[in-house]
């Protein structure tokens, strides 16, 4: 069983290493798109509110936070309590997701639409990516909602990597958040 | 940590469980090596077509020619001929090599020599198989698309594959299936990375493991990593051509705040050089341990080899930047791409240096996997020389984009990983299928495949730096490259020559899958662990799971008495 665990747990950390290149190599593209800008944004576009985009990184490392406790659960073999936290995170999951979509219409709201330039196309390209990510990730929490019972002997393992995954969401996230909106 | 792998999933019974959905290694393998041999064909015709048109511009390609270019009377009109060293390259590249290489030895091998029953995850062993079929599929209905395929090159550079450069579906198909063959690999080098490291056999440490395992274990480590590189890549162009995005359009196309073209080169090699390693490091692996086996001695510094092939692959990671010294880079960062390039000489002159101490005085067996062998070590010798004249600043400003670049990397990723290919095949058809190939065709297939590739790619080189720029429809409407006809002429015919003794090859495979005797378990008396059960491997593979006790490369020893000259890796070492 040990050997089964470890297979899962290599598993996914080269699966998140390749994620981790791929979101990397999208943001040495913003990095080089700014870094060679003499204005940032562009002439002619204004940064965009952080309003909406605070309350998603809000709900984002709640959702993290609730994901981090079902592990806890498990290895107590408290599954109520992981169930309630699986829901939690799930729930913040989609609310992270309504919340983008109303960024996205915000965005078109003010006129800045996908084809307004190189500011427009990383904005609404990189938060598309990382919102089909999130998905998957949902995908993932159903998932360990529907596996989610004590007679499963791999149940933990099953949750750390889902954990992982979602954790890496909600880093990219933060990292996306700190450097297309704050700075 | 070591051990083996004791579950195995049921026997499938059906006809589509055994051999469509099969989460069998050994099948997925087959699968892919299929699909390899299928494309080979494919990039193989369009190879011909290219050479005829740059031998012979303006004449009919013969017979083919009138069936697929009607109206231009047989003649390859300049459009297609851009979509056909576009897709050539494509389909080598990605459809050809990559399968068989990788899908097919990396499914085939890694399990068998590691001592385990499978992959470490079968069922995304069986998705990643039918991921690069769903983006064969892309890329075979690109080519039936009303403005045809993509035609930027296969580096696929922006401005030509934007819309503006290429119109129509055929590019962003291009990306789609790139990107669909993206998570195929990435589904397979997860397996491998973690069928390596969790199920080799008790007592099979990382040094005993085979050399070809030890080249696709690394090969499946740069794909994790590189793989998505280019996905990312091909994601922000498919936006570009299909959502309005401006990521790699620059000037009146995208005014308000302009993209960067140059962006799209950079990550494409970024993934793009460590990609030749990840093609090349299994054909390395598999010549390492074939050298051994036919010269019937150990591998001369195994350990140093295994080890120079991953200082090479983590040395790819930071050479990117010699494919772009033409892109007005700052002098100091071509020089100090120059100088890393450089150093990768270092370790290839090490397995190189050991590929020859091998055979040094070795009780060589000129069997058809050896000769092959042989073959890999001179084609790649050339090709790495010639890299030096395109690492180094001041030569590559004369020779890039010429032909000599064609030349070269057609001696380093064709030439060498396709007779690397064809070692394996000849070498492992026995196990795949139970039975022996005719060694009279291989060894005709061998010398009519060596002398006319040296042809054509050797010609390449010259024409390259008489200054024949690649990519030019018919490069001798300059006065200045007429003279390069015959030399044209000539690597044309030998790429015909070429593609005639593949016949021999496809000829030999087929009747011996039906025809040939019937294999031995171990008809080339070689030690590792997949020679150790019958041919071909039963469903499960051991019976009991093997314990090794000794490396690979076991051959020679003077205090053998069993009248065997190797000995299994399930054998104590016989000490004197």
């Amino acid at each position: 069983m040990k050997r089964l665990d470890l297979q899962s747990n290599l598993a996914m950390t080269v699966t998140i290493t390749g994620f981790s290149m791929f979101f990397a190599t999208l943001m040495m593209g913003y990095a080089i798109y700014r870094s060679s800008s003499t204005f940032w944004p562009p002439m002619g576009f204004s940064k965009v509110s952080l309003t909406i985009p605070s309350i998603s990184t809000f709900l984002i490392l709640l959702s993290s936070w609730f994901c981090y406790q079902i592990k806890g659960n498990v290895k107590a073999h408290d599954f109520k309590k992981a169930r309630l936290n699986l829901n939690l995170t799930l729930v913040l999951g989609f609310s992270f997701m309504v919340a983008q979509s109303f960024f996205w219409s915000e965005l078109k709201a003010s006129g800045l639409y996908v084809d307004s330039g190189i500011f427009a196309s990383i904005l609404y390209a990189y938060t598309w990516i990382h919102a089909a990510h999130v998905l998957a990730g949902i995908l993932s929490l159903v998932y360990l909602s529907i596996m989610l019972k004590p007679s499963d002997d791999r149940m933990l393992i099953k949750a750390v990597n889902v954990e992982k995954f979602w954790h890496f969401l909600g880093a990219v996230w933060l990292m996306m958040f700190l450097t297309l909106f704050v700075y | 940590m070591s051990g083996g792998f004791n579950e195995i999933h049921p026997e499938p019974t059906t006809f589509i469980s055994k051999y469509i959905i099969s989460f069998d290694h050994k099948v997925i393998a087959k699968q892919f090596l299929w699909y390899g041999i299928l494309f080979l064909g494919i990039g193989g015709i369009m190879a011909l077509l290219i050479r005829w048109t740059l031998a012979y511009p303006g004449v009919p390609f013969p017979i083919l020619g009138p069936l697929l270019f009607p109206d231009s009377a047989g003649v390859v009109p300049p459009d297609t001929y851009a979509m056909l060293f576009t897709m050539h390259g494509t389909i080598m590249i990605f459809y050809a090599i990559t399968p068989i290489l990788i899908g097919a030895f990396g499914n085939y091998c890694i399990p068998l020599m590691i001592g385990a029953r499978d992959m470490a995850f079968p069922m995304l062993n069986m998705l990643s198989f039918w991921f690069a079929a769903a983006s064969a599929l892309v890329v075979l209905i690109s080519l039936c698309t009303p403005l045809g395929s993509a035609a930027g090159g296969w580096t696929s550079y922006p401005t030509l594959s934007t819309m503006i450069g290429s119109p129509g579906s055929g590019q962003t198909l291009w990306c789609l299936a790139i990107f669909l063959l993206g998570i195929s690999s990435t589904m397979g080098a997860v397996n491998y990375v973690t069928t390596v490291i969790t199920l080799r056999a008790p007592g099979m440490g990382y040094f005993d493991m085979p050399l070809t395992v030890w080249g696709l274990w690394l090969t499946a480590i740069l794909n994790a990593i590189f793989v998505p590189v280019l996905g990312a890549g091909v994601m922000l162009l498919m936006m570009d051509r299909v959502m309005g995005t401006t990521f790699f359009l620059a000037g009146a196309s995208a005014t308000a705040g302009t993209g960067d073209p140059v962006l799209f080169q950079h990550v494409f090699w970024i993934f793009g050089h460590p990609e030749v390693y990840i093609l090349i490091l299994p054909a390395w692996g598999i010549v390492s341990d074939l050298l051994s086996f036919f010269s019937r001695k150990p591998a001369f510094g195994a350990k140093a080899t295994a080890l120079s092939m991953t200082a090479v692959s983590i040395l790819s990671t930071l050479v990117y930047g010699h494919h772009m010294f033409t892109t007005q880079m700052s002098p100091l960062l071509t020089q100090s791409f120059m100088t890393l390039t450089m150093t990768i000489s270092i370790p290839s002159a090490i397995f190189f240096a050991n590929w020859l101490g091998t055979i040094w005085k070795g009780s060589i067996r000129f069997d058809s996997p050896m000769l092959f062998s042989l073959g890999v070590v001179f084609v790649f010798g050339l090709g790495g020389l010639t890299g030096l004249h395109l690492g180094t600043v001041t030569t590559d400003l004369y020779l890039h984009d010429t032909y000599f670049v064609v030349g070269h990397f057609h001696y380093t990723m064709a030439a060498s990983v396709l007779l690397g290919g064809y070692a394996g095949i000849y070498f492992w058809f026995p196990k795949m299928f139970g039975r022996m190939m005719n060694e009279t065709l291989a060894k005709i297939h061998f010398w009519g495949t060596m002398i006319p590739l040296n042809g054509i790619f050797f010609g390449m080189l010259m024409v390259g730096y008489g200054g024949m720029h690649r990519r030019i429809y018919n490069p001798f409407v300059y006065e200045s490259l007429q003279r390069l006809i015959p030399i044209n002429m000539m690597i044309t015919w030998s790429a015909i020559l070429m593609g005639a003794f593949q016949i021999i090859f496809v000829w030999n495979f087929l009747m011996s899958l039906k025809k040939g005797p019937k294999a031995s378990n171990n008809p080339w008396e070689v030690g590792t662990l997949e020679w150790t059960i019958p041919s071909p491997p039963v469903h499960h593979n051991y019976d009991v799971i093997p314990v090794v006790k000794c490396g690979p490369h076991e051959f020679g020893n003077p205090n053998l008495k069993n009248g065997r000259d190797f000995q299994y890796q399930t054998e104590e070492l016989v000490r004197g």
